[in-house]
């Protein structure tokens, strides 16, 4: 173990001896970045999600329900599509649209009587944050309406039983609205909190704009962690060159200790590069500091999936020369698909699924869910372990392959 | 320290080595010869653990290589042919790491970096990457990483191979110092006079198997008491093999510009034999006379230059 932490130093002395490769993983992803966030609209633009709505209600609650979802601050977030309960359902089978909302027959009704009522929501799985900003949305307005029920409950009866009849039976309009008056005056103070002080502030976003140059970051992080990784699994070819290779396997020391060795120097390289990328990123997006160490840490761990990859790579080639360039032409279209140029959000549905499937997408997509507060800490980490399991498996295999390759 | 037994690395059916035998005790250096694909490489290769021989054993230290090759390979030291440093790391971070893959650590393992650095005389670049030294500074630095860890066996592949003439003296000084330690070194050259110079005990290889094997002076035996004398001109072929055989001299090597003989009591028969030669209507320019060395031994043996 000594003599793997000794070659893991010695790598990072070489590459730090190297500066312009270092400098090079760090600022080609930066620059792409930052090109890719600017061709795409930058951080300004937002993710929207389209909402089917099925209305087999259609009172003036459900109405209501669509007005609000219609309403400026929303519909900036949330784009509605009235459709029929068959398109809608056909549409979201086929991924078409973030979510289904079916408004029940008789749920306006049900309301105003204080029943139990449920709205059916069915939200698309291939998207992560459309589902969860209509889900939110539909929580608040839930949240909403049971606390007009609790304020105006018999006002609301009173209103269910003359739905049909168009007039108010029982109580007069002068009382009906003066009942409304006191409660509304009653409740005021608490709704409407008197004004201390007018100060002209420009209000600050509690959590973070989710915008497509946020949706990109997680993706140029990893395509650092891909340029480290490019660099490192070619050190097989160049120790091999160098006779390097030779003298190692001479030494008392086992194969497989050698790409042990590589496997952590991956690690940390990916710190390395990626570390001053994702403090850049924090301070521009606001992200919480409190999330730096965590997200780097999943970095560091996950990231090396490329390195062993890279490396089978490297090892079944021929040469170095066929190594590098067979390594080239898979790390551009996987950085492609697996949402390094482009986020997952905004792919078409089949190639935003294959991303996820890519191994840098399975870095990406769990990093950008914990950065957008989708995955808490835990969550992000449940699926550590599937990945450092591959990833091992995947630097044993080449270790195996390459023990004869060495002295070929 | 170091014993091979019946050796032998096939390639199919290319026999690269071809169950060759040999010992090679403490403070002895031990010299291998042969031209370039003689086998010396894949001789050295089995020897350290990068080629696993098709029969045949090898101990190092008395420790079997097959059997106990983490033991045996510690106590190895290994200078191969081609260079084997990062050139991307100082001289010192070289040392100091191939120190610390033989389990050198702490004081020990600076005390070591410096006496090596001192020894191969790269002190004052200690600090410096190897990419911007000379071909003979690097040489001297790969024969350092093969020291650094005090091995009690060392292999030394062609270690001079386009090493300038200071660097060369000093490579040899080192090994020199090395079997004054009480080092066991196997050397492996095809240049002869490095061989005379350092060897204890030779064996000379040729297509992959041993054909003569002892001290220079058991080698020089192998010619009976005669001299080379070493002739160059323009020569008759036929009629210069007819004189020869008539002066009862052996031709090692004839052509149209060049001939070596090996005959007894030389200084005396000189005249004779120019007489002798001359009258076959050769017209000679130069003349050398002089005692049997390993190269004409390996014509002798061969029938073929050892350079070729």
């Amino acid at each position: 173990m000594r003599f793997i932490l000794v070659t893991v130093r010695k790598e990072l002395k070489r590459r730090f001896n190297d500066p312009v490769g270092l400098i090079s993983a760090i600022m080609i992803p930066f620059v792409i970045g930052f090109l890719m966030a600017s061709v795409m609209g930058g951080g300004g633009a937002s993710i929207k999600a389209q909402l089917l709505v099925t209305d087999l209600d259609d009172s003036f609650i459900s109405q209501g329900i669509l007005s609000a979802l219609g309403q400026d601050q929303i519909a900036d977030m949330i784009l509605l599509e009235k459709v029929t309960l068959d398109e809608g359902q056909r549409r979201i089978n086929e991924g078409d649209g973030s979510g289904h909302l079916v408004i029940p027959e008789g749920f306006g009704k049900a309301w105003l009587d204080g029943e139990e009522v449920a709205l059916h929501l069915t939200v698309n799985p291939a998207q992560n944050i459309s589902p969860r900003l209509i889900r939110e949305m539909l929580e608040s307005l839930l949240d909403l309406g049971d606390f007009v029920h609790k304020v105006f409950g018999e006002e609301l009866t009173i209103i269910s039983q003359n739905l049909e009849s168009n007039e108010l039976i029982g109580i007069s309009t002068a009382d009906f609205s003066s009942n409304i008056t006191d409660k509304v005056s009653g409740i005021a103070d608490l709704i409407f909190p008197p004004v201390l002080e007018a100060e002209d502030v420009t209000p600050q976003p509690e959590g973070v704009s989710v915008g497509v140059a946020l949706l990109m970051f997680p993706g140029i992080l990893v395509m650092a962690a891909f340029f480290a990784a490019n660099g490192q699994s070619a050190n097989f070819w160049t120790e091999k060159e160098k006779g390097t290779l030779s003298r190692w396997i001479a030494s008392p020391n086992a194969f497989s200790a050698f790409w042990v060795a590589q496997w952590f120097t991956a690690m940390l390289l990916t710190v390395i590069v990626a570390a001053p990328i994702m403090l850049a990123g924090f301070v521009y997006f606001g992200i919480s500091f409190e999330k730096y160490f965590t997200s780097l840490a999943w970095l560091m761990m996950t990231g090396p999936i490329l390195f062993a990859v890279l490396s089978l790579i490297q090892v079944l080639a021929p040469s170095k020369k066929a190594g590098g360039m067979i390594s080239t032409l898979v790390m551009f279209p996987l950085l492609m698909a697996g949402g390094s140029f482009f986020p997952t959000e905004t792919m078409p549905k089949f190639i935003a699924t294959i991303a996820r499937y890519t191994p840098n997408g399975r870095v990406i997509e769990p990093l950008k869910g914990y950065l957008i507060g989708e995955y808490g800490a835990w969550g992000v980490f449940s699926e550590l372990w599937g990945i450092l399991a591959v990833t091992l498996l995947l630097v044993l295999l080449t270790g195996r392959l390459s023990a004869r390759k060495a002295l070929a | 320290m170091i014993e091979v037994r019946d050796l032998q690395k096939s390639y199919g059916d290319l026999v690269a080595v071809n169950r060759i035998s040999f010992a090679i005790g403490a403070g002895t250096v031990f010299g291998l010869l042969g031209p370039n694909g003689a086998g010396k490489s894949t001789t050295i290769s089995c020897l350290s653990g990068l080629l696993r021989p098709t029969a045949g054993s090898i101990t190092i230290g008395g420790f079997d290589m097959a059997r106990d090759a983490v033991k045996a390979k510690a106590s190895l030291g290994i200078v191969p042919q081609e260079l084997a440093i990062y050139e991307d790391l100082s001289a010192q971070d070289n040392l100091a790491y191939w120190g610390a893959a033989y389990g050198l650590k702490g004081t020990r393992l600076k005390q070591r970096v410096a006496h090596v650095l001192n020894r191969i005389g790269l002190t004052d670049r200690a600090n410096h990457l190897p990419k911007h030294y000379s071909g003979g500074m690097k040489r001297r630095l790969n024969f350092g990483c093969g020291l650094v860890h005090e091995p009690r066996t060392l292999l030394l592949d062609e270690p001079t191979v386009g090493v300038d003439p200071q660097s060369r003296e000093r490579l040899f000084d080192l090994v020199r110092e090395e079997k004054a330690k009480g080092t066991c070194v196997l050397y492996t050259t095809h240049y002869m006079e490095e061989a005379e110079k350092l060897c204890d005990e030779l064996a000379i290889i040729d297509r992959g198997k041993i054909i003569a094997a002892g001290t220079l002076n058991e080698l020089r035996a192998e010619f009976g008491g005669n001299d080379i004398i070493r002739l160059s001109g323009s020569f008759d072929l036929p009629r210069v093999e007819q004189a020869v055989a008539e002066l009862q001299a052996d031709v090692l090597s004839l052509s149209t510009e060049f001939l070596m003989i090996a005959i007894k009591d030389g200084a005396r028969n000189l005249p004779a034999i120019l007489q002798g030669i001359s009258a076959t209507g050769a017209d000679i320019h130069d003349t050398r006379l002089s005692e049997p060395n390993l190269e004409s031994l390996f014509l002798k043996l061969t029938g073929k230059e050892l350079r070729a």
